[in-house]
This record gives structure tokens, sequence and C-alpha cells, in this order.
């Protein structure tokens, strides 16, 4: 049991990370973080990007659909902007990557703005086919404009720099990607305490209170399809530069569904759900492809039977979250925590 | 906590797969689409694979060397089939490697061309890998899309159904369906074929009342389709039969399986196209009698093996081939020799399977025109082997 935690200051009452606990567990993590490039092998740096770069994207949607309750179904064509912009200004001009990144954020954005707008007008199941809409003319655009991406073969993204120093690897893109990833994490966090957020939530809960209060909807539902579709951008262009490649193929609409997945299973509305839904959704598959395998040496023919059978438990692990956690993971965490906090006295 | 457990979980897994297989097999990897859209092939081209290499080593292996084979699944999604790649090439360091899409080839060449540097082989037919100064490790096990439509056209030439020979265009908006396309126009310019359409249209399009409309008032003799594997060419076909339409209908490698007959039933009669390897029936092949006695001993209730089947017992061939030309010249077996290897294979005879293989540009630009014959549910062979060159 945690006693004795009292705040002495308005700044340690306002503080992201406000106990010695929380603050050493985090310090322990980024530790982790900073030493495991040098550690892993091949295989789990991949998988590391891969996460980082979910965890971003999942974090804009979470922004828009969790915090805003703006359904969105077109968030692999807002990633899909972003990749596409990255890829066109690496390819053409040689742009750099601090330059590709905030670009592909904002062209994001500015489509995300476009396709939000209707949002003021509707809600619910019908703005989540308006932005259905948004990722069939993204995909028609992607594969028919030629002349910016390349058509059906996509444009080959050259290994970006930094500081003279060309990421060509998945391990030398492994600090961007966290950093970014840290960063729009962050941010999150701090958003969600300040008023803007606060407009976002209450737009979620009752938009018509929300508006008594004093709250534009429009230019908060704005707001909120901005930011995700930036997140999402930023996230596509890393994804870019991670790839080598990009083509049409890599954003189709299942991808939205994996996003909204993502979301729901880390727990709609928080900023670490968005955190556990990316690892939970990229490194379970992963997992359980790795026990299957563990039955090759007895068997060869194994992954013939398992592979199937893996996506079955996939899917069937996803329902029994939607039944048992409908908060998501990040519910699961917070209980975790709290058992902590409360230990020996949980009843 | 959740995260650090799931990594401790994979490290457990990786290490524990590492150890296992002997030290001086010859090892293939693979990354196979046994799950998503694609399985239906994947499942059988993997099987293909399995079964040439296993062949080969009943036999006494590569010079006495077995071959080890590590496939795993990647679902048909590029970023899942890189996760494969690199999880094989870090536990079992293959010398060979087959990928499951033209995708996955294009994300993993940069670092095949720098770190890995292993032979290539896949499921692709697509005409962009097959660029050895791009994709210096990659090889297609056949001819391209490119090279299929090319046969076609030689085809078309030469059997005009009254008057200049015409031919239609019908593929899909996908990369795999555009990918000839450039290449089909230039061609059918040289050999004096009239393309009188061009229809693209979505894969498993329903309504096809438009297209099929196109093709009436165009009246081509020849329609080729590509980039489709079965929906929408039933419908289309049945179109046009409806109105009376006398046109022939020609298929690419994925659209001329068993499937395609047996969907299409009676309308079949007349479907034609290419395919680069003898058909699972035709029992009078060396290397097609080689592949059904081990069909009859290892899966005693298989009765038919569909051509995705023999394309990855091919490139089971091909991959053994290039290790047994490397120990033949006491070359050490690495990517860079395995590609020299390739590159020096030389009317090599593969039991009639294919005509004597001889790699151009890592493909082998040969096909064969097939006719569907209702009857006996089966295609026949129309013209002889084809070879662009």
């Amino acid at each position: 049991m945690r006693i004795g935690d009292f705040k002495e200051t308005y700044a340690a009452d306002e503080a992201i990370l406000r106990t010695p606990t929380v603050r050493f567990w985090t310090g322990v993590f980024f530790a982790a973080l900073a030493v495991f490039p040098f550690v892993a092998g091949d295989y789990l740096i991949y998988l590391a990007d891969l996460v980082g770069i979910t965890v971003i994207s999942a974090m804009g949607l979470n922004l828009l659909t969790g915090f805003t309750g703006q359904i969105s179904l077109g968030h692999a064509a807002f990633m899909g902007v972003g990749a596409y912009t990255a890829a066109a200004l690496a390819s053409r001009w040689g742009a750099p990557i601090w330059v590709t990144l905030p670009a592909a954020g904002g062209a994001a954005a500015l489509f995300g703005v476009v396709v939000g707008a209707p949002s003021l007008r509707i809600k619910g199941l019908y703005l989540a086919m308006a932005t259905l809409a948004a990722q069939v003319i993204a995909e028609f655009a992607f594969i028919n404009l030629e002349g910016i991406t390349g058509g059906i073969r996509g444009i080959n993204v050259p290994a970006p720099r930094l500081f003279g120093v060309e990421l060509a690897t998945d391990r030398a893109l492994y600090g961007p990607i966290v950093a970014v990833a840290a960063l729009g994490v962050w941010f999150a966090a701090n958003l969600k305490r300040s008023a803007p957020g606060r407009a976002f939530v209450a737009v979620r809960d009752r938009d018509i209170s929300a508006e008594l209060m004093g709250i534009s909807l429009f230019q908060t539902k704005l707001r909120a399809f901005a930011l995700g579709s930036f997140y999402a951008g930023v996230a596509g262009a890393l994804w870019a530069y991670f790839m080598r490649i990009v083509t049409p193929e890599h954003f189709p609409l299942s991808l939205s569904i994996h996003y909204l997945a993502v979301v729901i299973v880390g727990g709609l509305g928080t900023v670490v759900g968005s955190v556990f839904g990316a690892v939970f959704m990229t490194l379970v598959p992963e997992v359980l492809r790795g026990l299957a395998s563990l039955a090759r040496p007895y068997y060869p023919q194994a992954m013939t039977v398992l592979s199937p059978l893996t996506e079955v438990v996939f899917g069937a692990l996803i329902v029994g979250f939607l039944l048992f956690e409908p908060h998501g993971l990040a519910e699961v965490w917070q209980r975790t925590k709290r058992f902590f906090r409360l230990w020996p006295f949980v009843h | 906590m959740i995260r650090k457990r799931l990594v401790a979980a994979l490290l457990a897994v990786g290490c524990a797969a590492g150890t296992a297989g002997a030290a001086d097999t010859i090892k293939v990897g693979a990354a196979q689409p046994l799950t998503g859209r694609f399985a239906f092939a994947g499942v059988q081209i993997n099987q293909g694979l399995a079964d040439a290499l296993a062949w080969i080593n009943e036999k006494g292996g590569v010079k006495g060397r077995k071959i080890e084979y590590i496939f795993e699944d990647s679902g048909y999604q590029v970023d899942k089939a890189v996760a494969v790649f690199k999880k094989i090439m870090a536990e079992h360091k293959p010398v060979m490697f087959y990928g499951e899409s033209t995708g996955l080839g294009k994300a993993i060449a940069p670092e095949l061309n720098k770190t890995y540097k292993v032979l290539y082989g896949s499921t692709s037919f697509s005409s962009e890998l097959a660029d050895p100064k791009r994709y210096p490790y990659t090889f297609v096990s056949g001819p391209t899309y490119s090279d299929m439509i090319g046969v076609l056209l030689e085809y078309v030439a030469q059997n005009p159904r009254g008057g200049k020979p015409t031919v239609a265009f019908f593929y899909s908006d996908t990369e795999f369906g555009k990918d000839p396309i450039p290449y089909a126009r230039k061609k059918a310019k040289e050999l004096g074929v009239d393309v009188v359409a061009e229809i693209v249209t979505k894969v498993g399009a329903v309504d096809v009342t438009s297209e099929v409309l196109e093709l009436v008032k165009k009246k081509p003799q020849y329609v080729i389709v590509h980039g489709f594997v079965l929906s929408p060419i039933p419908q289309v076909i049945r179109g046009v039969r409806d109105y009376g339409l006398d046109t022939r209908f020609m298929g690419t490698f994925w659209s001329m399986s068993q499937m395609i007959i047996d969907k299409l039933g009676e309308d079949a009669e007349g479907y034609m196209g290419i395919n680069p390897y003898a058909y699972y029936y035709e029992t009078d092949v060396p290397m097609i009698q080689n592949m059904r006695a081990f069909n009859a001993k290892h899966h005693p209730d298989v009765k038919h093996r569909p051509n995705s089947y023999i394309q990855g017992w091919f490139t089971g061939l091909v991959f053994a081939k290039c290790a047994e030309v490397c120990l033949e010249n006491g070359w050490s077996i690495t990517g860079d020799n395995l590609v020299k290897a390739l590159e020096s294979i030389r009317d090599w005879d593969v039991g009639g399977l294919m005509p004597p293989v001889t790699f151009v540009d890592h493909k082998i630009p040969v096909g064969r025109v097939y006719r569907a014959d209702v009857q006996k549910k089966r295609f026949v062979p129309v013209s002889d082997w084809i070879r662009l060159d």
C-alpha cells in the first residue's frame, strides 16, 4: 500500500507522472527502450518499429474516435496520404526526413479536414459511411494519379538521412520511430487534460450540451480530424521510410478496420490504450505464429495446419476482450496498477 | 508489463526454434500465404515446393546433401510477410527464400540486395521483378505476365479468326492486372494485332453489363483477360455468350486452373489461356509421373493438383538445381554463387514440365496455349511451346 503521497504544489498535482513509483517504472521502461536496439535481433527490431508506427497511427485514431467520438473508416487513407507525400518529396526532391514528416502530417491533416467537414451534419454510422467514401476515393487516387503516386507500381523511397547518417536499416530507424511515438503519446497525454482535449470529450459525450457550454462543434470536430489525420500522416511517412516502397496495396480498407480494432482492444478514449492496443494487435499474431513454429521439429507440416488456427485464436481473443474487457487493455492496466497500489489490502 | 512479457515470450520462442536443424543441410526459407485472400493458391504452392524438396531428398538430396524447408504463414500482408522473412533469416539463415507476393519482393529488395543476399524466388510473375539490375537476387519461376501475354498474342497473330486479328485487353485495376499492359500494347503493334478495346475492372466486380456491352460493340476475335483469379471472368463470358458473340476468351496463369472449368461448366467450351507448365493430368510427361508417384505415396487421397502446386514444385527444382550447380563447380553455397549458378543454367531438362530451361533476365519466357475441353473437364494443349526471344 502506497502511503504518504502528498501533493504540496500545483505543479506536483498537475504532473503526468505523479508518484515516484510511476516515475521509476517509466524510467525503467525508457531505459529498456534505449538498450533494446543494442541487444535485440533483426526480427525483434523490425517488430518494434512496426509497433512504434502502429502506436503513432492508433494514437491519432484514438484522438478522433476514442476522445471525440467521430468514427472513421478512412484512417488507412490518411496514412496513405502521408506516406505518398513523404515518398514523393523524398524521391523527387530529396527532401530530408525532418521536412517530410511534418509535410506528410500536414497533407494528411488537410485531407482529414476535408473529409471531416461533413461531420457537423452527420454522426455515427452516417459519418462512418462518409469516411468510408474518403477511403475509396483515396485508394482510387493512389492508383490513378500516376504523375504523383507512380500508379500501381508505387514509389521507391530512398533511405532517409539524419545529421548525415543514413537510416537504411530497421535498426537505424528505430530511434526516430520511438522518438516520434514518444512525442506523439506525450502530446496526446497533455492534450487530454487541456481545454481543447476536454472539449473533444465533451463533444463525444453530448454534443448539444457541449455547444451550450460554448464549445464550437464544427471547430472542435475539425480539429479532431486534423489532429487524428496528422498523426496518421506522420505514421504513414515513417511507414514509407520503413518499407522503402509505397504502393496503393499498403493502405486498404482492411487496414482502417484493423486500426479501429487496435483502439477498441487497447481502450477507446485512453492514451495508454493506444499503446497497448498497438502492442497487442501487432505482437500477438507473431507470438501465436512463434508458438506454432515450435511444433516444427516434431512435425514438419505443422505450420500448414496451425497457421489458419492462429487466425482463429487471434479472432477469438479479440471477441473475448470485447466481452470481458469492454474498456480494453487500458482498463486491465488500471486494475493491475490498483492491485499493486493497494497491496496487500485489496478486497 | 505486458509488452515485456510478450518480448520475453518472443525471445523464448526464437531461442527454442533456433536450435533445430542439422549443420550440413541446405536451407530454403519461405513466407507462404497460407491464410488470407491468396490462400487458395498459397496452400498448394507451399505443398508443391515442400513436396519437390522432399522428393529430391528421397532421391538422396543434392549431391548427398539434404534440403531443409522452413516455411511460415504470412497471410498475404506485406508487413507480416517481411516479419516472417526477417524471422526465418534470423533463426535459420537460409541461402534461398521463397516469398508470397510481388509486394514482398519489392519491400525487401533494398535489404535483400545489401544485407541478406539470398536467392529469392516467389509466387510472383511480375515483370517488374524480372530485372537483374534492380533485383539481382530475384528470379521468376517461369514467364512474366508480360511474357504470358506475349505468348498469347503470338498465338492470336498466327490464328486469326477471319480477317486481321483483333484483340481486347480486359484487366483489373491492380498491380497484378496492369503489370503487363504497356508491354502488351507494344507487342500487339509489332505483331500486327489490332487492340480494339481495353477494359479495366475491379477484381470481383459483380455487375459487368457495361463491360459486356463494350465487348459486344467492338467484336474482338480474342479477349485476353488478366489480373483476376475467377470473378468476374465467368460473368463476362456468360454475358458475351448471351449476346451470341463468338469471341475467344484467353486467360493467364492464375485463371488457368481447374477451378475455372468447374465454375463455368458448359460455358467453359473454347476458353483458352497460357500455362507455362504441364498440367497434372498430362501423364505422359516424366516429371508429372514423378509428381504423381510422390503424391500417391505421401498424399494418397489427393486426386488432382492445380497449376499453382506445379509452380511450387518447379521452383523447388530450380532451388535444388542452383545448389547442385554450385556444388558441381566447388562454389560455396551463398546467394551470390546461387545467382551465378542460375544464370549459368543452359537447356536444363526438367522432365517435360517445361521445355529445356534457360533463364533469360532471371525468367523463362516460354509457355503453351491450352484450351478447355468441357467433355474431359480439363485443359488440352492447342499449340507447341512458344518461346519469346
